[in-house]
């Protein structure tokens, strides 16, 4: 069965402002494949562009060189054809829960977005309702705005809002890096629950092993933008081949109270 | 003479949206502030100041204590406190109740006229350049950086032997001058505000960039105009005035407190009143303006503060 | 070396500080662990008077048996440089940055210390050397955007050990490093703590970090100390439900045999979640979301201590087999 991402000596680089001399290469010949309902991370420091990675997949960021395809079609072909129906199956959720909901907005304004945008229609208050529930919300919330939120209530609405127009992958950039430890793990388990109930492929950026360790089947280590060791989590975790990864899982374990 | 640009720029970077507050750790439900908003002196100042300026300019439309166009020669130079005349008369034996009032309108039509043009186009142009790619964005900005760098009174002089004096000219320069302020200010939060989850959220579920700008990002840096609006009012009506007492703004018969003032000057000895009332009219109505967008800046400010993090 | 008693903090209604009492001994690492709101911040700036202006504190701080609080400010300043060194989060935002390093380093000895010039160079070439930065020569004349968030911290600690403070307070000074950085800056202070006899109280919010830096724990929730003690009591035998809570929730690495059956089991979960400031039940702070809420709850639970070193406060507290005296 053909990867429901697959992406080939992929290159990509942030463009400069005129510059002759083009910038260094963000992601370098990047190969990688994700099975519809697999559960990836994807794991490196700061720098080392899995932010990136995740905006090129996904379509919000055109790669220059290599091979990025979504169910079996050219990301280039989705764009000009169907950015839409790209759109709709691809969503995103946010590393900073107050960064991620325009302040100005309702919530119910908020969270109508993404259907108003990509179904061209208005989403009802019970269909909102419904959405929120799914994340352990209550209705009572749709009139309130983002300051009188907090941070794992945001994070909980940005989930909502990600999977009201039903998507079938689900990319998030450390979702849970911003919460307090308590709150995190309600936000990992909540994770897991839909992921399971609605069949999504999961994609998770995050520079901690030990979520990862918990969320996800399979991860790979990117390193200066190129990916140095994958496989499944518990081999690569267990037993890391490559002497960066070995650093990481070290650093992880000596400050990891399990 | 004042720098415009300068003064605007600082009045209004303190007005930035949210979203611009780095958050480390969460703090929870933000704590509602306890309403210690300390009585808002330049606001409430500022607002009567200016309501007084725009009430006495409208108001000259209907109704003024003596006829605009009277002149009275006989009565002329009268010191304050006379007969009928609670300010006294100029060199034409004019009410100068009357020419402050017909000056305000002057200043209003003007000052309105340009600042909401200069605003407006100004602010559209600021977005569509931080919205620019990569490629466009850094020569754009730097057109907007060479407009401001232009002195706008050698503008307003040079539009003046072009065009020829009047209020068209003097709304023209002043235009001229505002929208490189009105583009420069509105880039810098507009790209910081791009840069924000919400509007990559945005792009994920397939808005426009157009959209985006439009509807996530203005509402957004709006406050950040609106104190913009009130300082650049002010600063339009002491161009228009300093316009006017060059001689290169509008024209007689109609009244400019500018031109009041360029008139009293060879009369100091006989009549020094004359020189007082547009003088002290400027200076009031440029501060109420300036009061109102400090007031305004104070009022939003927290505001936005209570939305983003304690 | 360093003994808070009573100390509270009040900032308008709200008393945000409650603390009983914190030792941290000469050479001594303590760490003090909360989440949001839990008071962990406040009470370390306290010590060095760097609170907000609008803050009232009560209490008593004493340092190497002199009183900190109610000193003024300028003696405070003098404390803080000579004798009691701070390390913050961001380092990009602590360092100057259109002061090269080497000069802000110097600067730090400068105002404690009068020596010549050639000392203080030499001071600060050593202070970077003892931070373990390579070729610490060359690096006097480099601006802070010329390091990595690494080096930057290194710099920050050494402007914080320039004149050899007796206690070193650390706020959360990993927590914008990458892991690999964060193990070797925990390992550096820790090298420091011990061949200096230098004082660390060390405040985080990841009990992980802690626990591989201190040697003592003290878990605060709601602006007050719910559990202290050694850290392999505090980590292995917690008795507060918080305390055990958070261990619990946290997500960290099982072992490498472990992992296969851990992937995508649900984490423990503490519910609700932090509430805002004044908005703490009566009692126990805690009791609202705590699994093991008793009725005695509603009232605020006494001290109990186990083995002497070990206390908490806690009306229904975890049972462990090696269960002691409760005092």
């Amino acid at each position: 069965m053909p990867a429901l991402v697959e992406i080939s000596g992929m290159h990509f680089r942030y463009g400069k402002a005129g510059g002759r001399v083009p910038a260094a290469w963000t992601l370098r010949d990047l190969s990688l494949d994700i099975s519809a309902d697999s559960t990836l991370g994807i794991v490196g420091e700061s720098g080392s562009g899995k932010s990136t990675l995740v905006r090129v997949a996904c379509g919000l960021l055109r790669h220059q060189e290599g091979r990025v395809a979504f169910d079996g079609r050219e990301i280039d072909d989705w764009l000009k054809s169907s950015p839409k129906d790209l759109r709709r199956r691809n969503q995103i959720v946010f590393q900073s829960p107050r960064r991620s909901l325009d302040p100005r907005m309702s919530i119910r304004r908020a969270l109508a977005q993404p259907v108003r945008a990509l179904e061209r229609r208005v989403p009802t208050d019970a269909e909102m309702v419904e959405w929120l529930a799914r994340v352990g919300l209550g209705g009572e919330i749709l009139p309130r705005f983002p300051h009188q939120l907090s941070g794992g209530q945001l994070q909980r609405i940005g989930i909502a809002r990600a999977l009201s127009v039903g998507p079938d992958v689900l990319y998030a950039d450390e979702p849970v890096s911003a919460l307090d430890v308590s709150v995190q793990a309600q936000v990992l388990n909540l994770l897991m629950d839909v992921r399971s109930q609605l069949g999504l492929t999961l994609v998770m950026v995050s520079h901690d092993l030990g979520v990862v360790s918990r969320l996800c089947e399979e991860v790979i280590v990117l390193q200066h933008g190129v990916i140095v060791e994958a496989g499944r989590t518990s081999e690569v975790l267990a037993d890391p081949q490559n002497p960066y990864t070995a650093s990481l899982v070290t650093a992880a374990r000596a400050v990891s109270l399990t | 003479m004042l720098d415009p640009a300068h003064t605007i720029a600082a009045n209004v970077s303190a007005a930035l949206p949210v979203g611009m507050v780095d958050e480390e750790l969460p703090v929870g439900p933000p704590k509602r502030r306890r309403s210690a908003v300390r009585f808002p002196i330049p606001l409430v100042l500022g607002g009567m100041l200016v309501s007084i300026f725009v009430l006495v300019a409208l108001l000259s439309f209907f109704w003024t204590p003596y006829d605009p166009k009277a002149i009275n020669v006989p009565d002329r130079l009268l010191p304050p406190g006379s007969d009928g005349y609670i300010f006294g008369t100029d060199k034409l034996g004019r009410d100068v109740v009357t020419q402050l009032m017909l000056g305000a309108r002057s200043s209003l039509y003007v000052s309105v006229l340009s600042t909401t043009v200069a605003l407006t186009v100004g602010a559209l142009f600021g977005l569509f350049v931080a919205g620019c790619g990569p490629r466009w964005q850094g020569p754009l900005t730097r057109v907007a950086d060479v407009g401001l760098a232009i002195p706008g009174i050698l503008v307003a002089l040079v539009l003046a032997t072009k065009l020829g004096p009047g209020s068209t000219t003097a709304i023209l320069a002043i235009i001229t001058w505002f929208i490189p302020v009105a583009a420069r200010v509105t880039i810098g939060p507009a790209k910081q505000i791009l840069a924000l989850d919400y509007v990559e959220a945005a792009f994920a579920y397939g808005r426009t960039r157009r959209f985006v700008l439009m509807n996530h990002v203005l509402p957004n840096i709006a406050p950040l105009l609106i104190v913009l609006a009130s300082v650049m009012f002010a600063a339009a009506i002491l161009i228009e005035a300093s316009l006017a007492f060059l001689g290169v703004g509008v024209q007689p018969p109609t009244a400019s407190w500018g031109r009041f003032l360029n008139e009293a000057q060879p009369l100091l000895e006989a009549a020094p009143s004359l020189m007082y009332f547009p003088g002290v009219a400027i200076v009031l109505t440029v501060l109420g303006f300036n009061l109102l967008g400090d007031g305004l800046r104070t009022v939003l400010d927290p505001q936005q503060a209570r939305t983003g993090m304690m | 070396m360093l003994e808070v008693r009573d100390l509270r903090v009040r900032i308008g209604r709200h008393q945000i500080v409650h603390v009983d009492s914190i030792d941290v001994p000469a050479g001594g690492r303590l760490g003090l662990v909360g989440e949001s709101g839990s008071g962990k911040t406040m009470t370390a700036m306290s010590i060095v008077g760097l609170l907000p202006d609008e803050a009232e504190v009560s209490g008593s701080i004493m340092f190497e048996g002199r009183e900190l609080l109610g000193r003024s400010d300028v003696e405070l300043t003098r404390v803080r440089g000579a004798e009691i060194g701070v390390v913050f989060q961001d380092p990009s935002r602590a360092l100057n940055p259109m002061m090269r390093i080497g000069r802000q380093v110097a600067e730090a000895i400068r105002l404690q210390m009068d020596l010549s010039r050639t000392d203080v160079r030499r001071r600060v070439v050593s202070l970077l050397e003892q931070v373990q930065l390579p070729d610490p020569a060359s690096l006097l004349r480099r601006y802070p955007h010329q390091l990595s968030g690494g080096q930057q911290q290194r710099v920050l600690i050494a402007i914080a050990i320039a004149c050899d403070p007796k206690l070193l307070i650390a706020d959360e000074p990993t927590t914008a490093l990458d892991v690999t950085v964060q193990e070797e800056i925990l390992r550096l202070l820790v090298t420091l703590s011990e061949e200096r006899s230098m004082g660390l109280l060390f405040v985080s919010h990841d009990l992980g970090v802690v626990r591989f830096v201190c040697d003592h724990i003290a878990v605060m929730y709601g602006g007050g100390l719910v559990e202290v003690g050694p850290t392999s009591k505090v980590v292995e035998l917690s008795r507060h439900r918080y305390t055990d809570a958070l261990l619990a929730a946290n997500p960290g690495i099982p072992a490498a045999d472990e992992i296969e059956a851990y992937v995508g089991r649900r984490l423990t979960v503490i519910r609700g979640s932090v509430p805002a400031l004044g908005n703490f039940p009566s009692g126990c702070r805690f009791r609202n979301r705590c699994e093991f809420a008793v009725e005695s709850c509603i009232e605020s639970p006494p001290v109990r201590t186990v083995d002497d070193d070990h206390r908490f406060r806690c009306w229904n507290p975890a049972v462990r087999s090696v269960d002691a005296s409760v005092g």
